[in-house]
């Protein structure tokens, strides 16, 4: 289910400040590519889920179905499976990795709220992601991204990330994507 | 127009078949105005009023439940001006309501309600001649619903002939049956309609060079994961693939292991006596200890059943059941429609499980769908050119593969290998009859 705030009070312009350069660290590094040190960023219990968009039948029903998941990550499957297709050991043989298909983000509109637990966050934020293949004019995605950040000792980190896309028929060059 | 090469038992298609508009609209009329085309599952409408709106080519339609319970298809058009009725990607609903003029219809497709009649149409006003388009036959085999606009087209077991047995080894083996697992997921791919069913139809050749990377990466058994299942395992994977008639194909591989008795590894061991029970013995022997089962309905719908390990973490192996059609919309671009499929009341560990398996397997953000999907594109980019179009595709692969025995029992022409072109020739052969339909009416253009 999407995340709702446990408090409608905003974090501090402070942390807002904070967030926005932590979101923006973090699409530096998947934008280059930068997979293992962006899984630097999550917790070891991190998922990454995003549900099935489409057009209900009532403006009250929410755009997507949560009953069944588009993709459905944790760390493990993301440093396991996914980032481990990219290594340059095996890059050879993932083949719609050579050549990849370049990857921009643009996140927009953070607002932080927070919890119940002190050193929690629930960071929501747009996202347009602009994926290029080869020789293809440029495509966009465009979400909304449901995040808990928590404070560390070493910094912020990612706990989980919930994104509800906003087209129900998919049209981006790659489907296997960090929004 | 000579798209075919059929002098000669191997297979020569022309490459203007992946990227030339000609044969597109050709097709529209001549493929998918007469076959039977793969709309829904039953249990995405179980309830009277349910709909899903989906396509017959480039037709959209509406998938409804009546009040009465009876499945119906209709042109998703107003019969007065052409709006459509619903707007949604499913819903309930009782009636029907335009938003232009406010003509109501029954679920059952019927009209009801014309807002204003005596003072728009006068007193005689027939409204039973103004019911919602139908296709001409709808019918539904194993839950899966098929619709055709063909009054003349087979019944719809007949149609699907010996792939039915196919189809029901797949999701005919659970007690309690299948359900689709929520809102299927859609998306554009920049690729012909075809291509997709071609793959799925029996190319067992591609695996291991296209999906290289699932062996390193642990999804695809390996020796090592083999020999914790079973004690002998040998050292190359088999495979059948098999021409059901009609252009419905499928193929089945097996993991290479020895065992006593069957083994439906990627299962819960307690569901193992539902599937000797619900299926033949044949049957049975099929879904045993298998890799991968999967097949293709002519035109544009395809099968999945696919065992795949260490999904989650070591050891944990599930299988997972997929569907997707292709709509078509361009000689380019066509439309794929994902259902994932899972059995009623399974354990939902396992439902998990398996819905892992297939969302990081082939599922639509699959990593091995990336890998398929870009050589699917690239074929329509290569054919569209003005000499590559003119070039030919020659379908040699397995032509020296022997028919297995009659005695293993399997339905249609089943023959012993994967590694083989055998069910693209048949997926094509029967393209090329329906394409030919009307040659003696149309000028014949060499390429």
């Amino acid at each position: 289910m999407t995340p709702t705030p446990v408090t409608e009070t905003f974090a501090s312009l402070e942390v807002h400040r904070e967030m926005d350069l932590f979101l923006a660290q973090e699409a530096e590094l998947a934008d280059a590519r930068r997979y293992w040190e962006w899984a630097e960023l999550v917790e070891d219990d991190f998922t990454y889920k995003i549900p099935v968009p489409r057009t209900p039948d009532s403006p009250f029903a929410p755009h997507y179905d949560d009953r069944v998941m588009f993709l459905d990550e944790s760390k493990w499957s993301l440093e396991n499976q996914w980032f481990k297709r990219l290594d340059p050991d095996i890059y050879e043989l993932s083949w719609a990795e050579n050549p990849p298909v370049r990857f921009r983000h643009f996140v927009t509109n953070i607002r932080v709220r927070t919890t119940s637990q002190t050193d929690r966050y629930d960071v929501r934020s747009n996202v347009m992601l602009i994926g290029v293949r080869q020789s293809d004019m440029p495509k966009y995605i465009t979400a909304e991204r449901f995040d808990i950040v928590v404070r560390r000792p070493e910094g912020l980190r990612l706990a989980s990330r919930w994104v509800v896309l906003d087209e129900s028929v998919i049209d981006f060059p790659q489907l296997r994507i960090l929004l | 127009m000579t798209i075919i090469d059929r002098s000669t038992e191997p297979l020569t298609v022309y490459r203007r078949s992946w990227g030339d508009e000609e044969v597109f609209t050709m097709e529209m009329d001549r493929i998918f105005g007469h076959c039977w085309q793969f709309l829904a599952h039953d249990s995405e409408i179980p309830d009277p009023g349910d709909y899903v709106t989906r396509k017959m080519g480039r037709d959209r339609v509406i998938v409804a439940r009546g009040e009465d319970g009876e499945i119906r298809v209709f042109l998703n058009t107003c019969r007065h001006r052409g709006v459509p009725l619903c707007r949604a990607d499913e819903g309930n609903s009782s009636h029907y309501r335009c938003s232009y003029h406010g003509w109501t219809y029954t679920n059952t497709g019927d009209l009801r309600g014309v807002t204003y009649q005596p003072d728009v149409y006068g007193k005689n006003f027939d409204k039973s001649q103004f019911s919602l388009f139908e296709p001409a036959q709808v019918d539904s085999v194993c839950g899966l619903i098929f619709a055709t606009w063909d009054p003349d087209a087979p019944t719809l077991a007949d149609y699907l002939g010996d792939a039915v047995w196919y189809l029901q080894a797949i999701v005919g083996k659970f007690d309690g049956g299948m359900e689709v697992a929520g809102t299927p997921v859609r998306n554009i791919v920049r690729a012909n309609w075809k291509t997709e069913g071609e793959n799925l139809s029996g190319d067992g050749y591609h695996t291991m060079i296209t999906h290289a990377t699932a062996v390193e990466l642990g999804l695809f058994a390996t020796p090592k994961d083999l020999e914790k299942l079973s004690d002998v395992v040998n050292p190359r994977f088999t495979g059948r693939t098999v021409d059901c008639g009609n252009g419905h194909t499928v193929r089945a591989q097996r993991l290479p292991v020895e065992v006593e008795g069957r083994k439906f590894w990627g299962y819960p061991e307690d569901m193992w006596e539902q599937f000797e029970r619900n299926l033949t013995p044949e049957q049975a022997d099929l879904m045993s200890c298998l890799s991968v089962n999967h097949g293709s309905i002519f035109p544009n719908m395809s099968f999945i059943e696919n065992f795949k390990t260490n999904v989650d973490g070591p050891d944990l192996h599930a299988r997972y059941i997929r569907i997707t059609i292709r709509y078509p919309i361009s000689a380019t671009h066509s439309e794929q429609v994902w259902f994932f499929l899972q059995p009623r009341n399974a354990d939902p560990e396992w439902c998990r499980l398996s819905s892992l398996a297939y969302l990081r397997t082939n599922g639509p953000s699959g990593m091995f769908e990336l890998d398929d999907t870009e050589n699917f594109v690239g074929i329509s980019e290569a054919s569209v050119g003005d000499y590559a179009r003119t070039k030919p595709v020659d379908y040699l692969g397995g032509l020296h593969h022997k028919l297995t025995p009659a005695e293993v029992g399997w339905p249609g022409r089943v023959v012993d290998g994967d590694r083989t072109e055998h069910t693209l020739r048949a997926f094509h052969r029967r393209w090329n009859e329906l394409m030919q339909v009307d040659e003696g009416a149309t000028p014949s253009v060499e390429v």
